[in-house]
């Protein structure tokens, strides 16, 4: 009955309405035009205060019924700012400006948004649009180069993390900044899943004033990510981006060819007492390069939908996208990485002043990959196999389809036969996003409640068949037959992981005035967040067939628990309760301020020290906005300062744990013992120390920045410099010996110091009607220093057998500089040798090592800091031109003052040997180069230790990215409301322009491995073109 | 109007009154507790007579990490170098054997972070011996004494004066806490915890491996010799003398692994490959034994019985050169892998050469054997190392004699001269001698029938005759090794003399 009321009622007020306009309404019409005369078609047309409305058509016009009243009319469209425009009774002429980077632009930073005008913090923007001409597979590879302030090494491998530092190293204990997407904390793995498509802004909050509100999660700066959204009242618009890419190895490393290598060998085989290996080189000939058979030109190919558009009280966009990328080592059989995205952003007003947002992206990820990165990986066995063998396998009734080698009898094997013999894939499921309550209690205050939330599930299995890698070699699991060599199994591994993490957020904006001019934001909210891990995994061995066909857990037959084949779990679980609060304030946009207050509790802290407060404090002053102020050269001039406190928690909770374990593999603290031949005894100890004092890293970060925008306001500047000094590092501090070996506590002992220096530089301009011209370049620079680390030191990055670490974390040096000897030529004679300090072994030829510490003897105790694997400053350069309907677009990208440690040369008598080798040390006087020692098998005087031999400088330019597109326009097009449509050629790491002799100088990692090259799978140069539809 | 702002504050009402009361429900959201991952802590731990015996295992573990000990004992001795590589391979090894020792050698420092680590372990039981009773508790806390007495045995023979500490398992406030107590008071403490072990332990463990009555008490004499007690020494070896073990006829059996845990073994340190160990960043400290691995032949092919090993701990030619003819234990110490190529030509063998120090001998005691481990292969060998043996107890029990007050060489000569026959096969080759001849010939024949078992450095600085056998060696400096330089430095601890 109820119902049947309301029915009435709407339908009389319909009737009403339409009466209404047609007693009293006008037709107005008109065109909507760009800047340069253009007409912008589907751009909202809207009488203010009502929802009447319509769209433009082709030619950019429009005609409306409107009511009498009817004073002004709202314009919108995509591109372009919202405009009001009086009605008048001609045809009007309605010309839109585009967005730019203009003042009042609006940056979203931490619970809310800033004019950019008024922001008195450092932030670094990438726009979408740079995003989109770079078409990245992850979008953290758009910040390289473009975000000053950050710092982004870049792997190689298909969707791998890259190293992503903001404004330095302040801590060891991981350096990824914190992720938000949309307001959802995420972490920088989870970038691997979101479309760089999708993507409207990424900015890039560096310093503590607009880190602060993240607290404890903020000290290793902020990415926050805003997706795409739709807009009310527009008709949807379709986008279709396509490209297609083939990807192949830049360049190869030089190595000796089979006849090079036999005569090498000879040589170091007389030189040790022991007799010629090939007594006829002759027929050798060239051999194999084993590089040109790993690496294959492999395809790569993107495609994205998305629609996006409204109605009067919704939004939306929806996109879905397909990544398909093959790698180049090993082929797309064996190492790729597929992504299917589907994005569904929602927005809806359910009543005038509640709003409810529901953004939500479901991600699958399929993936392979190959050993590497490791003196075992694909490209370090291409590099030191056999040249001298053939590809296939030529001996009669042996197994194996490619080639042994009968000299290399461990740890190096046939690359071809290692990629036959890797097995393994990945599959993620990922689903993200947001859902958001956002309700104006009254004028200028809104609260906003939110719940995002990241659920991945992620399965892997990995098969490790029977090799066979040559009669005599160690780690082949047959014999020459085909048949298992006895007590070898082959093995499969499954593992489940799920994460979920979600973030529940409740937060007020308040916006008010004092007097006339006092402008205040503010914000106040917590924040409850829990990140959760569960695994569990298995495996078995004995697969039937020795077949990947057959590798799964149910089809192996083997349980073999003592030979490590046993089921495992882990979990863990990470909360947070935080509070925050900002006030942001400014005098008629001259003097800016702004306080940030945070208290975060976290599950890791010691008992004794739950909670932690962060603070910030910055300063602004718009000198061009002063009266005084008068010149028509400078535009704007800003001066910025700021203060303050954020933290890092990536700790765990220190308690006094037992260990049931046999073995805990990095620690060495065995628990179990084997009686007899009885099955090894399960014991039990304590494993580690507590400490209920444990709290979280301190950071203290001052900024000074300056932003300046002069002649007509095409050219800008921004400057920063910071310094950060970082106490409280959690540190494992070196406690007596004989409290034994369990694990020592976690302790806030270390301090480390980083300063440096932001620039951006930028020049947009327009010459005639048809040239557009912009560029843009950045300066990042950072220097990291260790202050304190009570005497403690933490080793890491290493390589080879015996492994060898040479990287550190050590007071006085750079965070994971190198660290071995230093060499100073070669000995030429024996009487240089008498002359220097006591070296044991060394014979003319040999390196001569740098006695540091003066004792007369060479020993661990003379190595020394060989230089620091992190730029001393890095520079990206974009260039957009437009011309008519051709774009084209450049950026190069320079790292300089990088070391580079090369790990990637076994150095064992029979592996293969590097082309330098060639101008080895022959005899008195042929050379004093220390990369050069005389070449034995018996190398007495260790030249293969670590030293600066390996060491090379790593500086790069290198071209990133080339890209020309073309625009086409047309009628046709129009007739077919194809509103765009583009098509463009890039090339991708077109030129490397490095001293470097390895593959490839970006060698990515956590902080001990960023610049270890162990055989780092190098970055594709490819060759793409492409299709951009918009309709 | 007025209604108008009575709605507004309602509403803030409201909205303060659901913050709140969210907030206080969650203030214990960042508590933690560790059962919350499922981890065991101490609060969990010894309520049943099992959480004991696990613990007790756990006391064992360490004596696996001590796998170089006997390594240092022959290579700081004159019967082998440290080979290797080249001369920074192993190189806290190359220092000990060249006598260039500096403070910073990280065998002897993980021998000292391991013996505290089972010193350690055994407080932890010590200290909470009160908290259960069960049956067989006391058999069990025999063995918790014998090893604590073992690891500072280990270490007051290795570093003199030690920090000794007997009460609790450390903590980490504990840190610098303790100085280094005089030698005769760690010894007092090892004989007062052996004879404890004595009193409570069974003389046969159903598990082998485990303490028994007779190692505490072998091992108590051994002490005892080392501290110049002869006349105690001798009372106690007796009964190890007089239990229930025999030499194995053939002296090479002694090694193979069908001979652990024999009729003549009174101690053994385990090591097994039943669990397969993989890690290199802490690589003796599995179950399996690495000198094992340190001491094979590099690169070695063929189809011999031998694995492949990293040429370390090399017998020296005066070791060789030691055994008269007729002795077999030469063959079984000693594998001359030149002569044993050529001597076996159907085992295609071939090798590298030593490539640093090479003597051309190895030890054959403790020689790799295929088929004696698995998994990551160079660490899981599974000889156990023959920590006393019924040889050994004759021969101490031979020296205590003929040293103690009132001597007793007829017993001396008995008990050497068991060892001697086996040697030997025949009884040419008994010792009549007495007094100070028949303790060098004693002397004499614990190196030959203990060579390469670790024992060759101590019983030299121990007989006062470590200057006149090895090169290099200082009196008043080398009969000790350099505390770790970094105890020194965290904990304030006093250097040894002469480093």
């Amino acid at each position: 009955m109820k119902k049947a009321l309301k029915r009435i009622n709407l339908l009389s007020l319909f009737v009403l309405l339409c009466s209404i306009s047609w007693a009293q309404g006008k037709v107005v019409s008109g065109k909507v035009l760009d800047t340069g005369g253009q007409p912008v078609s589907k751009a909202s047309v809207l009488v203010k205060g009502s929802k009447l409305g319509t769209t433009t058509d082709e030619s950019g016009s429009f005609s409306l019924n409107v009511p009498e009243t009817a004073k002004t009319l709202v314009v919108s469209s995509v591109g372009y700012t919202t405009q009001e425009f009086s009605i008048t009774n001609a045809s009007m002429k309605l010309v839109l400006e585009p967005v730019q980077a203009k003042m009042d632009e609006v940056i979203v930073v931490g619970y809310g948004t800033q004019r950019i005008t008024k922001i008195s913090g450092s932030i670094s923007a990438v726009k979408g649009a740079d995003i989109e001409k770079l078409k990245p597979v992850r979008a953290e590879d758009a910040l390289q180069g473009r975000a000053s302030g950050v710092t982004v090494v870049s792997s190689g491998s298909p969707g791998v993390k890259p190293t992503v530092l903001v404004r330095g190293i302040p801590s060891y204990t991981g350096t990824d900044p914190v992720v938000v997407v949309d307001g959802a904390i995420q972490t920088l793995d989870d970038l691997n899943s979101i479309n760089p498509a999708d993507i409207e802004s990424i900015n890039v909050l560096k310093d503590a004033a607009t880190t602060a509100i993240y607290g404890v999660k903020g000290g290793n700066g902020v990415i926050v990510v805003t997706t795409k959204t739709g807009r009310k009242s527009q008709k949807a618009e379709f986008n279709y981006n396509g490209n297609y890419a083939v990807q192949e190895v830049m360049n190869t490393i030089g190595v000796l060819n089979a006849s090079e290598y036999a005569a090498i060998v000879n040589e170091g085989s007389v030189a040790s007492g022991g007799n010629l290996i090939f007594p006829n080189i002759s027929n050798l000939g060239a051999g194999t390069n084993w590089q040109n058979q790993i690496f294959k030109q492999s395809p790569m190919q993107t495609h994205t939908i998305s629609a996006r558009g409204g109605s009067d009280n919704m939004s939306y966009f929806l996109s879905g996208g397909y990544l398909n990328q093959e790698g180049i080592v090993g082929g797309g059989d064996k190492s790729f990485f597929n992504r299917i995205n589907a994005t569904s952003n929602l927005t809806f007003d359910l009543t005038s002043k509640l709003k409810f947002i529901a953004n939500t992206s479901f991600t699958n990820i399929k993936n392979a990959g190959v050993p590497e990165n490791a003196i075992n990986s694909v490209i370090s066995n291409a590099l030191n196999f056999d040249p001298t063998v053939s590809i296939l396998n030529s001996v009669p009734g042996t197994y194996g389809k490619y080639s042994t080698s009968q000299y290399i009898l461990s740890e190096i094997i046939n690359p071809l036969t290692q990629l036959n013999d890797t097995y393994n894939k990945g599959n993620t499921n990922k689903m993200y996003g947001k859902l958001e309550l956002q309700y104006d209690l009254f004028k200028n205050l809104k609260l906003s409640s939110r719940f995002g939330y990241t659920n991945t599930d992620v399965t892997v299995k990995s098969f490790n068949p029977l090799s066979y890698y040559g009669t005599s070699h160690i780690n082949s699991t047959m014999n020459a037959d085909g048949t298992a060599k006895p007590g070898s199994h082959n093995s499969v591994y499954e593992a489940k992981t799920n994460y979920f993490n979600y973030t529940f957020e409740t937060f007020a904006n308040y916006r008010f005035k004092l007097a006339k001019d006092h402008n205040f934001e503010t914000v106040l909210g917590f924040s409850m967040a829990r990140v959760t891990g569960n695994n569990i995994s298995g495996s078995r061995q004995d697969v039937p067939f020795n077949s990947w066909n057959f590798a799964d857990i149910s089809a192996a037959t083997g349980i073999a628990t003592n030979s490590g084949l046993d089921v495992g779990s882990y979990q863990y679980e990470r909360r947070n309760l935080s509070y925050f609060a900002r006030a942001d304030y400014d005098y008629k946009e001259k003097y800016l301020a702004s306080a940030t207050l945070r208290r975060d509790g976290s599950y890791a802290f010691g008992a004794n020290n739950k909670f932690a407060n962060f603070f910030s404090g910055s300063l602004g002053w718009v000198v061009s906005n002063e009266d005084f102020f008068k010149s028509d050269f400078i535009n704007q001039l800003k001066i910025r300062g700021s203060y303050g406190i954020t933290g890092n928690e990536n700790v765990s909770p220190q308690y006094q744990r037992i260990s049931t374990l046999i073995y805990s593999y990095g620690l060495g603290q065995n628990a179990g013992y084997t009686f007899g031949n009885e099955p090894t005894s399960v014991g039990a100890t304590i494993a580690s120390f507590k400490n209920d004092d444990l709290r979280w890293e301190q950071q203290a970060q001052m900024n000074a920045g300056l932003d300046l925008r002069f002649y007509k306001n095409k050219f800008s500047f921004t400057g920063d410099y910071f310094r950060k000094d970082i106490s409280g590092l959690l540190f494992t501090p070196t406690l007596s010996l004989y409290l034994g070996t369990a694990a020592m506590p976690t302790a806030n002992i270390g301090t480390t110091q980083t300063s440096g220096i932001d620039l951006n530089f930028g020049y947009t301009d327009q010459f005639g009607k048809n040239f557009k011209f912009s560029t843009n370049i950045t300066y990042t620079q950072a220097k990291n220093l260790v202050t304190e680390t009570n005497k403690g030191l933490i080793t890491g990055g290493g390589y080879g057998i015996p492994y060898q670490t040479v990287t550190r974390f050590e007071k006085g040096y750079a965070p994971g500089y190198f660290f071995g000897y230093k060499t100073d030529g070669l000995f030429q004679n024996q009487a240089q040798i008498n002359a220097s300090a006591t070296q044991p072994g060394a014979q003319p030829g040999d390196i001569k090592y740098v006695d540091v510490n003066g004792d007369g003897k060479i020993n661990a105790d003379d190595r020394t800091n060989l230089g620091n694997p992190f730029p001393d400053f890095t520079m990206g350069w974009s260039l957009n031109l437009e011309y008519k309907g051709f774009d084209f677009t450049s950026f190069v990208y320079a790292s300089v003052g990088n070391k580079i440690y090369r790990a990637y040369e076994r150095n064992l008598a029979m592996t293969n040997k590097f082309r330098n080798v060639l101008g080895r040390w022959t005899g008195e006087g042929s050379t004093n180069d220390a990369t050069l020692p005389r070449f034995s098998f018996i190398d007495a005087n260790n030249n293969t230790r670590a030293s600066d031999r390996y060491i090379e400088d790593g500086s790069f330019i290198k071209i990133k990215n080339l890209q020309l597109g073309y625009n086409f326009s047309s009628a046709a097009l129009k007739r077919a409301k194809i509103s765009k449509l583009r098509i463009y050629a890039q090339v991708k790491n077109a030129i490397t322009l490095t001293k470097y002799t390895g593959f490839d100088p970006e060698i990515s990692g956590g902080i001990f491995d960023t610049g270890v090259d162990r055989g780092a799978y190098p970055q594709a140069r490819s060759y793409a073109v492409g299709l951009d539809l918009k309709f | 109007m007025q209604k108008q702002a009575n709605m507004k504050i309602i509403k803030v009402i409201v909205a303060i009154a659901v913050f709140v009361s969210i907030n206080t429900a969650c203030s214990k959201f960042v508590e933690y507790d560790p059962q919350q991952d499922y981890q065991i802590t101490a609060n969990d731990y010894l309520k049943t007579s099992d959480d004991y015996n696990k613990m007790v295992i756990g006391v064992y573990s360490p004596l696996q990490w001590l796998y170089a000990n006997p390594v240092i004992g022959d290579v700081a001795s004159d019967n082998s170098v440290s080979g290797g590589e080249n001369a920074t391979d192993v190189l806290g090894l190359q220092q000990i054997d060249d006598y260039q020792l500096t403070t910073n050698n990280s065998y002897l420092t993980e021998a000292w972070k391991s013996c505290y680590e089972g010193i350690n372990r055994a407080n932890y039981l010590h200290e909470n011996k009160a908290k259960l009773e069960f049956a067989g508790k006391d058999a069990l806390y025999g063995e918790v004494y014998f090893l604590r007495a073992y690891y500072y045995f280990e270490l007051v023979r290795m570093f003199g004066d030690v920090p000794l500490f007997t009460e609790k398992r450390l903590t980490a406030s504990d840190s610098k806490g303790f100085q280094r107590t005089a030698k005769a008071d760690v010894y007092k403490q090892i004989e007062a915890d052996l004879n404890t072990a004595i009193t409570k332990l069974p003389v046969v463990n159903v598990q082998k491996g485990r303490v028994t009555k007779y190692a505490a008490q072998a091992l108590l004499g051994k002490v005892l010799l080392y501290e110049g007690k002869y006349d105690a020494a001798a009372t106690m070896l007796e009964n190890v003398v007089n239990g229930p073990f025999q030499l194995v006829t053939n002296f090479g059996d002694v090694f193979l692994q069908s001979g652990e845990n024999g009729t003549e073994s009174v101690f053994e340190i385990q090591y097994s490959n039943i669990s397969p160990f993989y890690d290199w960043s802490n690589p003796g400290r599995g179950q399996g034994n690495l000198a094992v691995q340190m001491c094979g032949v590099r690169n070695l092919a063929g189809s011999s019985p031998y694995g492949q090993g990293w040429s370390i701990n090399l017998p020296t030619k005066n070791l060789a050169d030691a055994f008269s003819a007729g002795d077999k234990r030469k063959a079984v110490t000693i594998l001359d892998i030149e002569a044993y190529k050529t001597a076996n030509p159907a085992f295609n063998i071939t090798y590298l050469v030593a490539p640093y120090k090479n003597t051309g001998l190895y030890s054959q005691k403790y020689q790799p054997r295929k088929g004696e481990t698995s998994g990551q292969v160079e660490l899981n060998y599974t000889n156990n190392y023959r920590t006393i043996r019924y040889a050994d107890v004759l021969l101490m029990a031979a020296e205590a004699n003929n040293r103690a007050t009132t001597p007793n060489d007829t017993k001396a000569q008995l008990y050497l001269n068991k060892v001697r026959r086996r040697a030997f096969g025949d009884l040419l080759h008994d010792i009549t001698s007495t007094g100070a001849t028949l303790k060098q010939a004693i002397w004499d024949e614990r190196r030959l029938e203990l060579a390469m078992e670790g024992d060759r450095f101590f019983d030299l600085v121990r007989t006062g005759q470590a200057a006149t056998k090895i090169t290099g060696f200082k009196t008043s400096k080398n009969e000790l090794f350099p505390i770790p330089q970094q105890e020194v430095d965290i904990s304030g601890l006093t250097q040894n003399t002469g480093y």
